[in-house]
């Protein structure tokens, strides 16, 4: 099956969509999650995830506690904030644009 | 932050951790073995520590990260080159020491601003130079300034918030504190406005107020310095109330003034303040709080917000003049009045820094002695770099594989440059560490080893920051240029030889410029070090006209026993005197108003008979003496006599004079029997009678010309003579414990303030001198062997390098004696384009310390000879060895080398 990697500048906007529609994931669950709603199409490179939410973390988009994984094990779970909402809506507006821009091209070529 | 690090990791591992481990366990659910799972996980995953080099990144800390990271390699560094850190180490230690010990001086008495209130708006009155009292009508640049002045300007000024008055003189005489026993105590008389007008606040108690300062003898209270409380109280709270008893008045402290305030005289750390009303009660000479013509303050003001110094002046010249005009001469002033008034002025400086009289010693050599310091810095930099150098090509093959395997030429440069930096820190450490102790040392040379340290030199946060300063300037001016080099490689055949040959050439070629410019400095502090030396001899040997040694000098304080200047007082000096004399040992002894180097007191005289030339109109220094003054003090009597007994009070006045004096003024006959009097008015000419010529002497300094002096015995002018000269045979020690027995037994009430002896004084006269000569030379030994060490590192480097072709020219059959030539002969060109550069420099620099230099022209060949021939021998010296290795070497040994 073909896998494709994420196009650049838009992993914050899959990280913010997917805590958006979940509330609190960890890492894994993050990955996981991007990955079954795209219905694998779209793979996301696991490692980069984590320093991305480290520097969602020091802009205040999300914040982050440890708490149990279903496995019983301590995991770093990662909330969406007022902050992070708002950067959501930025970013799908901006990335709808670009689409649509890139769309616009695409068709009347 | 380290800690908070380690946490972070920690957190981001076991996150990770737990991401690989449930993806494995999905990829084994899936189907794959537990050993494929954990790779195809550990797969997706990606680059773990990337992902972690990522994260720091993203929270800042890469740049702490490699400097931690070049800190350890930079220790790492250090210690696999032992000798060369250690070298450096000294160098540096050695070198910003000196600079910081220097600085911590210099910015005690030049730089350092008043621990006061907005310093920066303070204004001095005049230049605050002269010490003591004038009399008459001002006339020219004013500096200072009489009681009922201060009272005027501080009410009519427009520009000032705030004047203050400060007694030129330091008081100090033996008190009491509480009815204790005597003690030597150190007091400021100041007007009631000093403390408000600088803004200063009390730690105890409360300071002065201008209702202390009212009527004569009204504010018998004194505030103590912060200093004093802690020395003498131990920082009691109770000593409010105590009494202090100074001269002939007991003085309630008031209050205690704040830890950093010594005073407004830098180099004077007074122990209390009492009220200028009080002025007659401490001095009875000074008695001036009525007298307008009794000039003997400072002034002090504080401008008014928004004030500048010029509008301050106008103002203060104007009203200045006013004050002269209405209150100083009659209603009728006569042409020579108006003129003194016309040409009256006050120039207003800033006293933001206080004042000083120890400024004017010392500006000159401390700043002669700071470049100095810093041109020793210089070499020492040079040397550094020189060493990292040739580390550099050490280590070439280091940098190589680092810089093939991904650095970048500026992380190499930044790493480099941090080793330097350590290095420097350290050495600075040392520096500091070094300068604590030898500042004071600095001090105690410079200054009367008797008197309480006169500044506080220990580093203090300007000085470390200036210290810190020049260790990073020292970090950029020996690293940066070894680590540019040392990063500018050619890759390749680095990697491949393990040498760097390709830009060895132009390494050395630099090395080279460094040695010359440590050889052409250091010319120029060795004929500096020369001059000043050479002048201290010249100024040692000066013939002081008396003969210094075996004589005792004793202070001692008549005031204080409680005598007034009359017959009484008389008396009990010739008591003194002839008790003395009789104490077995003793050859003579007498009062002296001055020994040498003490001050003047001089006058315009008229002759009697004769009229008034350019060669007579000299000023005639004076002094007042006993009668044994000449054999005390061992000046021949050329014609007439000296003094005796029958000169007394009622006898006609007498003087002796020196021998400057009969020449000039008595050109082709004898000066004895002639007459003379103070002043110029005719009618009292004949006041005087000379009675004898002495031998010339020297009054003030060694360094004086000829001067015509005159002496007169006490027994016709009475007054309070502070010197007690001794002259005795054999042992000093139980000699001073037999005249001290000698003095109880007369008047046990007379103090002793202080005993050193006359050769002491002569000593002591020159100490400026002795400082700069010995530091110069320490400075330029210092310089000499950083240089040493320089051209045989530099000439040991050179050599091991050229092991291959040495072997080649000797196989062709080059003899020992050649090659040991073909090095020798580099050093002396490198000497010789240093001496030649330096020279000129040198020359210039010593145009610049003439002033300081006695007997000696600025371009005295001796000191430039002498710098260059040790120069010139010092290179030899230190490239003989290198040389001598080379010649030694065994050609089949050195054609195999690599």
């Amino acid at each position: 099956m073909q896998r494709d990697e994420i196009p650049p500048g838009t992993l914050y906007l899959l990280i913010l969509r997917t805590l958006a529609r979940s509330g609190e994931l960890h890492g894994y669950e993050i990955a996981n999650s991007i990955e079954q709603l795209s219905e694998d199409v779209l793979q996301v490179e696991e490692g980069s995830l984590y320093p991305a939410l480290q520097r969602m973390l020091i802009k205040g988009w999300v914040t982050a506690k440890w708490g149990t994984t279903a496995g019983n094990r301590r995991a770093r779970y990662y909330k969406l904030t007022a902050a992070g909402r708002k950067q959501l809506e930025v970013e799908v507006s901006q990335f709808e644009r670009v689409m649509g821009a890139i769309a616009r091209v695409i068709q009347t070529a | 932050m380290l800690l908070r690090r380690r946490q972070f990791d920690a957190d981001l591992e076991e996150e990770m951790r737990l991401h690989v481990d449930l993806r494995a366990q999905q990829q084994a659910q899936a189907g794959l073995s537990p050993d494929d799972a954990r790779h195809a996980a550990t797969r997706r995953f990606g680059n773990t520590t990337r992902v972690k080099e990522r994260s720091h990144e993203s929270w800042g800390w890469r740049w702490l990260e490699y400097l931690l990271q070049d800190i350890g390699y930079g220790l790492r560094a250090m210690m696999r080159t032992k000798g060369i850190t250690i070298v450096a180490l000294l160098s540096l230690a050695l070198g910003i020491g000196a600079n910081t010990a220097i600085f911590s001086l210099l910015d005690a008495i030049l730089l350092r601003p008043l621990p006061v209130e907005k310093p920066e708006e303070l204004v001095l009155f005049g230049n605050g130079n002269p010490v003591g009292s004038t009399g008459g009508l001002p006339h020219g640049s004013t500096h200072l300034f009489s009681y009922p002045f201060y009272r005027e300007i501080s009410q009519k000024n427009e520009v000032f918030s705030g004047v203050t008055a400060i007694d030129s003189i330091e008081f100090a005489a033996q008190g009491t504190v509480a009815g204790g026993g005597r003690e030597m105590m150190h007091c400021d008389l100041v007007s009631g406005t000093y403390f408000s007008v600088l803004g200063l606040r009390p730690v105890l108690g409360r300071l002065l107020a201008d209702s202390d300062d009212q009527a004569p003898g009204s504010g018998p209270v004194a505030v103590i310095s912060y200093g004093w409380w802690k020395r003498r109280f131990a920082t009691d709270p109770s000593v409010i109330g105590k009494t202090v008893q100074f001269g002939t008045k007991g003085y309630t402290i008031v209050g205690v003034a704040p830890p950093e305030f010594f005073g407004t005289s830098v180099g004077q750390s007074p122990d209390f303040w009492i009220p200028l009303s009080m002025e007659k009660e401490v001095s009875p000479g000074w008695n001036g709080l009525n007298d307008k013509f009794f000039q003997s303050l400072y002034l002090i003001a504080r401008l008014k917000p928004g004030v500048t110094t010029e509008q301050a002046t106008a103002n203060v010249n104007l009203l200045f003049k006013q004050i002269l005009r209405n209150e100083y001469v009659g209603p009728q002033p006569s042409q020579k009045e108006l003129t003194r008034i016309a040409q009256a002025r006050i120039e207003l400086t800033s006293a933001a820094r206080g004042l000083s009289q120890l400024r004017g010693r010392f500006t000159l050599p401390l700043e002669i002695l700071m470049t100095i310091a810093g041109l020793v810095l210089l070499i020492a930099c040079a040397n550094i770099a020189n060493l990292l150098l040739a580390r550099g090509t050490v280590r070439s093959r280091e940098i190589a594989v680092r810089m093939a395997i991904g650095a970048s030429r500026s992380r190499m440069v930044l790493q480099l440059l941090t080793e330097s930096f350590l290095l420097a820190l350290v050495g600075a450490g040392l520096g500091v560490a070094l300068a604590w102790r030898a500042g004071e040392m600095l001090l105690r040379m410079a200054t009367d080893p008797m008197q309480p340290a006169i500044v506080a030199v220990a580093p203090d946060l300007r000085v470390l920051l200036f210290t810190l300063m020049l260790t990073c300037f020292t970090t950029l001016l020996f690293g940066m240029v070894p680590a540019l080099r040392a990063t500018r490689l050619n890759l390749t055949s680095s990697l491949k030889e393990g040498r760097g040959t390709t830009s060895a050439p132009s390494r050395i070629s630099l090395a080279r410029t460094l040695i010359v410019s440590q050889i052409a400095i250091s010319l120029i502090l060795l004929v500096a070090a020369g001059l000043f030396v050479r002048s201290l001899v010249k100024l040692t040997s000066v013939d002081t006209g008396f003969d210094k040694q075996n004589v005792l000098v004793f202070q001692l304080d008549e005031y204080a026993a409680g005598f007034e200047q009359d017959a009484r007082l008389g008396s009990l000096l010739q008591q003194i005197e002839e008790r003395v004399q009789s104490v077995p040992g003793v050859k003579a002894a007498s009062f002296s108003f001055f020994t040498f180097n003490q001050g003047e007191w001089s006058e315009d005289v008229t002759l009697q008979g004769i009229p008034r030339t350019p060669e007579n109109s000299h000023e005639v220094l004076n002094n007042v003496v006993g009668t044994g003054f000449f054999s005390t003090m061992g000046l021949p009597v050329i014609a007439g006599r000296t003094f005796n007994a029958h000169d007394i009070a009622s006898a006609p006045k007498v003087a002796v004079i020196n021998e400057t004096m009969a020449q000039k003024f008595f050109p082709g006959g004898s000066a004895v029997g002639h007459r003379y009097g103070f002043g110029d008015d005719p009618a009292h000419s004949g006041d005087i009678e000379i009675i004898g010529v002495v031998k010339n002497a020297k009054y003030e300094a060694l360094q004086e010309k000829p001067q015509p002096a005159a002496y007169f015995v006490y027994a016709q002018r009475v007054q309070y003579l502070n010197n007690f000269e001794v002259r005795y045979e054999g042992d000093s020690r139980p000699m001073i414990s037999a005249v001290r027995r000698a003095l109880a037994e007369v008047n046990p009430n007379v103090p002793i303030l202080g005993i050193s002896t006359l050769a002491e004084q002569v000593d002591e006269s020159t100490s400026n001198q002795r400082l700069i000569a010995q530091l110069s030379a320490f400075f330029g030994s210092l310089a000499v062997l950083l240089v040493c060490i320089g051209i045989y590192g530099l000439m040991s480097y050179a050599v091991a390098r050229r092991t291959n072709e040495i072997g080649v020219r000797m196989a062709l059959g080059a003899g020992r004696s050649n090659v040991l030539w073909l090095v020798m002969r580099e050093i002396l060109i490198l000497t010789s384009i240093g001496l030649a550069i330096g020279v000129p420099l040198a020359l210039a620099g010593s145009q610049m310390v003439s002033k300081l230099l006695y007997g000696l022209s600025p371009w005295d060949p001796v000191s430039l000879l002498a710098a260059i021939g040790m120069l010139v021998g010092i290179g030899v010296l230190a490239g003989y060895l290198p040389a001598r290795r080379a010649s030694m070497v065994d050609p089949t040994v050195a054609l195999r080398y690599e």
